[in-house]
């Protein structure tokens, strides 16, 4: 969580300066807004098929990538359940422990005394030398000798989290992101050039974090932009369905296209609106 | 002595009962039984089950041609797991007493949405083998502090006494001592919850 905090602040700080920055140069960015919004601004009203209650869908810009300075290309709505639930930061920290542990096997391993080798032979008499009786030179007493209940390699950690502590650790981490403006919506990945520069640059440019997670609704990004990433190990792509706590907080802004917005709403709101039983039944290990 | 048997009297094994009819375990007959001997002759050894000319592969009995969307297909999709709990159908009554949420209910300052099964998220909670009754109220959208007044008055003026309310405003639910659950469904059944 120290990451996000220092992110939050960080985030904080730059608003301001933006904000500053604003302020001064108030009437030309307005007028920019009035240009596109001539040109095409697009602002979609959606089918709910759930539709929002008594929280406000929130309203976030549709970005572009195909230039380094940044254009509004239309405003989009994303459902409160999903993106503006309160984060629970300590379903987000379950989350993150799980994601470290399942996958965790500890390869730790020491002997105990019947595997250390040698100690068969009493090492002095029992009675006459007037010293300690010990029956093995591995005895656990002895240096060099065995370990008493030490680790045993090949321990797996492995543990299924509840069904309902991942979808809200999804939501909340996601809902978090946005809060803090770290969550930015583009139309689609498409770029200019394959130069790693470019992005680098647009990145830098934007004040999005150092570390960029993009999600597509896609296995496969366009190719500009994979042959841009290849270099630059801060700047990651997931298809959607590889949306997950760990990864979000790993990566300073999210970068989710459109459409990869929709599915990631539609899959979390099925979960939410669905019998769920057979999801929350015992992890059985043929399931995978 | 094989060909013999078999030219001279080749039911000889029917008359001998089930015994005789059973690949090699023909020893009361004084022969050794080879599938070909029952079967069609063929000179391969056979080293494998599947090799044996018994074991045929069995034709597909059933002529059938594949049909996308025919109109019996609705039947089929009756007997499929719902994808969603389905919304409400709204009605005129309701035989068990369900209670539907009401429109106006969006306009107060706090909101109380319903389950995905359509129901009010109130709850008794027992803890402590039954010692400890704790009303809660969960999923509350919008000024908990506001309803948690609003929900002390209520109770105030139905049991005649203070009751301790506990809200957390993070985890979104109010916690009520003592169990007051028919009280506050009633109460969240008044305000259109």
């Amino acid at each position: 969580m120290s990451f996000s905090l220092i992110n939050a602040i960080r985030k904080l700080n730059i608003s301001t300066v933006s904000q500053i920055r604003l302020i001064s140069s108030g009437s030309t960015d307005v007028s920019n807004i009035n240009s596109h919004s001539n040109s095409d601004l697009n602002v979609t009203q959606k089918e709910w098929k759930f539709p929002p209650q008594f929280t406000k869908p929130r309203e976030v810009w549709i970005e572009n990538l195909d230039s380094i300075d940044e254009k509004k290309l239309g405003l989009f709505e994303l459902h409160p359940l999903v993106y503006a639930v309160l984060p629970r930061i300590d379903i987000i920290h379950r989350n993150v422990i799980w994601q470290r542990k399942f996958r965790w096997v500890s390869w730790a391993h020491t002997k105990t005394r019947a595997e250390v080798h040698g100690g068969g032979r009493k090492p002095w008499p029992q009675k006459g030398l007037g010293r300690a009786r010990h029956g093995s030179i591995r005895s656990p007493l002895w240096r060099g000798g065995g370990i008493v209940h030490g680790p045993r390699s090949g321990k797996t950690h492995f543990f299924m989290l509840p069904f309902h502590l991942r979808i809200h650790g999804l939501t909340s981490t996601l809902s978090a992101k946005f809060a803090q403006d770290d969550l930015h919506v583009v139309r689609n990945l498409e770029l200019p050039t394959e130069d790693p520069e470019y992005l680098a640059e647009l990145i830098e440019k934007r004040n999005w974090g150092p570390s960029v997670l993009i999600v597509d609704d896609n296995d496969y990004a366009p190719r500009n932009i994979t042959v841009a990433t290849e270099n630059l190990p801060h700047v990651n792509i997931i298809p959607f369905y590889g949306l997950n706590v760990y990864s979000m907080l790993k990566h300073d802004t999210l970068i989710i296209t459109q459409t990869a917005a929709e599915r990631i709403e539609e899959k979390i709101l099925q979960h939410l609106h669905s019998n769920t039983m057979p999801q929350q039944a015992k992890f059985k290990l043929n399931q995978v | 002595m094989a060909t013999v048997w078999r030219s001279q009297c080749a039911f000889a094994r029917f008359f001998v009962g089930k015994t005789g009819r059973i690949l090699n375990n023909a020893a009361d007959l004084g022969i050794k039984l080879t599938p070909e001997s029952i079967s069609v002759s063929t000179t391969r050894s056979y080293s494998n089950y599947s090799h044996s000319p018994l074991v045929k592969k069995i034709k597909e009995q059933y002529d059938f041609e594949i049909e996308k969307n025919p109109p019996e297909w609705a039947y089929v999709e009756r007997l499929l797991p719902l994808e969603i709990i389905p919304p409400v159908q709204p009605k005129e009554t309701y035989p068990s007493g369900w209670i539907p949420p009401k429109e106006e209910a969006k306009d107060l300052p706090y909101f109380m949405p319903r389950t995905k099964n359509h129901e009010l998220p109130i709850y008794l909670v027992i803890t402590h083998k039954g010692q400890r009754k704790v009303s809660m109220l969960r999923k509350i959208e919008g000024d908990i502090w506001l309803m948690n007044d609003l929900i002390k008055e209520h109770l105030q003026k139905n049991f005649n006494r203070y009751i301790e309310t506990r809200v957390h405003e993070l985890g979104r639910f109010i916690e009520v001592k003592g169990d007051f659950v028919n009280s506050l469904r009633e109460w969240a059944y008044s305000k259109g919850f």
